[in-house]
């Protein structure tokens, strides 16, 4: 898990569900559920990014909160795909 | 933790609740008649193609938490054959405490073994989940064409579904129909006028369900990606769509020649006073615009306000000049990982919608007790 990886969901988030608006603070423990940025469309999409950018295979089963609630759920998620 | 699996029969209670609620919008428990209609559809046709199914989202304690309904479908393409998913009816509970259901339920389904899936039915939120599992929208089959018949009596019938004591103004509006209809003149886009033309030389006759699918058959062939239905299986959905309460009296009619030639079927619900609902229209080629003559001629002589139905790419180029109007209800969206099945819905080559979607169903117009 790298600040780079962090980085670049970050920028996906900021891109594609704050609609670039860069001024939120977004920290990386921040619920993207229970702050209404990301819904069942949303994952889909976070879902297709982190397999092409990260050459991950994402199961259904992974599509979870405790997998992708927040960017540092995230990274962490990628580092354990990445290292099976 | 949740998981998806095959929709089975003791799923059927649960799955019936789930489209009563979120589908149907009533508080009013699922009656028999819905949950027995849902296994003779979901579970009892799908022997076809064992291997596509519908599936359910389960939550941890076992419980059905979400269902999308699917029809396996014998498709060909360019003489090959294709296995197809119509996938119309999408439920999913718990948009609070697992927002990601529905997400995990359409992936699930659209990485099953078909060669493409599809809904005809989809909503504005289903249609942006599909795009994100880079699904396309086909949009010269998205839309709803409307014709106006009686401009006054349509005008009425469509206040009148929000505010039923407006049809006590039926006789008033009748007569403004009546003089606008003796001012006569050109069709417009709202007052109808059957013209003299080539649909003077056709006949409208009633034909049984036998007839209709055999006849089916034959106007498919043109579409290089279409349904390989046998006509016990076109029969066995003429049956569904025997009834549909609530879209009114069934009108199945061949259109044909004097010589007895048909060149083209269409099959619409709708009662006098009433806005009629097509289910299909199908011609020989090149006679599509005759075959829609022949139908609008038909409802307003049996007293319909107006007529609508799903647009199909041959259709819409039919439909020019017609005075129809377009809109949109609900997306034809298609999802394949085959470039060329792709282009060929893309490029209007595929017959999809109405009797190749969820159109011929109870589903779709029908009241269950």
């Amino acid at each position: 898990m790298t600040d780079e990886t962090r980085t670049a969901i970050r920028a996906f988030v900021v891109e594609n569900f704050l609609f670039g608006d860069d001024s939120h603070p977004l920290p990386a423990d921040l619920s993207l559920i229970d702050n209404d940025l990301i819904d069942s469309t949303g994952i889909l999409e976070l879902v297709s990014f982190l397999e092409e950018r990260f050459a991950i295979q994402v199961a259904d089963a992974d599509i979870v909160p405790a997998n992708l609630d927040t960017i540092d759920r995230i990274a962490g998620f990628i580092s354990r795909k990445q290292a099976t | 933790m949740p998981s998806v699996r095959s929709f089975e029969v003791g799923d059927v209670d649960a799955v019936a609740d789930l489209f009563q609620r979120l589908l149907r919008k009533s508080a009013q428990p699922a009656g028999d008649d819905l949950k027995t209609y849902l296994r003779a559809l979901f579970l009892d046709l799908t022997d076809r193609d064992p291997d596509i199914r519908s599936r359910v989202h389960v939550r941890d304690d076992g419980s059905v938490s979400g269902f999308i309904g699917v029809l396996p479908v014998q498709m060909e393409f360019e003489g090959r054959p294709v296995r197809a998913a119509n996938c119309g009816t999408f439920a999913c509970d718990d948009r609070e405490s697992d927002p990601f259901a529905g997400a995990r339920l359409l992936r699930d389904v659209l990485s099953g073994p078909q060669d493409f899936s599809f809904t005809e039915t989809s909503n504005d939120v289903s249609t942006d989940m599909w795009r994100s599992m880079r699904a396309t929208v086909l949009g010269p089959y998205s839309l709803e064409w409307l014709r106006v018949l009686r401009p006054a009596a349509f005008a009425l019938e469509a206040a009148a579904g929000r505010m039923s004591a407006l049809r006590l103004f039926t006789p008033v509006v009748k007569a403004a129909d009546a003089l606008i209809a003796r001012r006569g003149g050109k069709s417009s886009w709202i007052s109808y006028t059957p013209l003299a033309g080539k649909a003077d030389a056709f006949a409208d006759v009633a034909v049984d369900d036998e007839e209709f699918a055999t006849l089916s058959q034959s106007f498919l062939a043109q579409y290089p990606l279409h349904p390989a239905w046998d006509n016990a299986t076109l029969v066995a959905m003429l049956q569904h769509a025997k009834r549909k309460a609530l879209h009114g009296e069934r009108v199945q009619h061949a259109v044909k020649s004097r010589t007895g030639k048909a060149i083209g079927l269409y099959l619409y619900y709708g009662n006098p006073g009433g806005i009629g609902r097509t289910v299909q229209i199908l011609a020989a080629p090149g006679q599509e615009s005759v075959v829609i003559d022949c139908l609008l001629r038909n409802a307003r002589e049996r007293g319909l306000v107006a007529m609508r139905g799903r647009t199909q790419p041959i259709l819409l180029n039919a439909m020019i000049g017609k005075k129809c109007t377009f809109l949109h209800a609900s997306s034809t969206v298609v999802h394949s990982r085959n470039p060329d099945l792709l282009a060929a819905m893309t490029n209007g080559h595929a017959f999809l919608n109405g009797l190749a979607g969820e159109g011929w169903t109870r589903l779709i117009g029908d009241r269950f007790g």
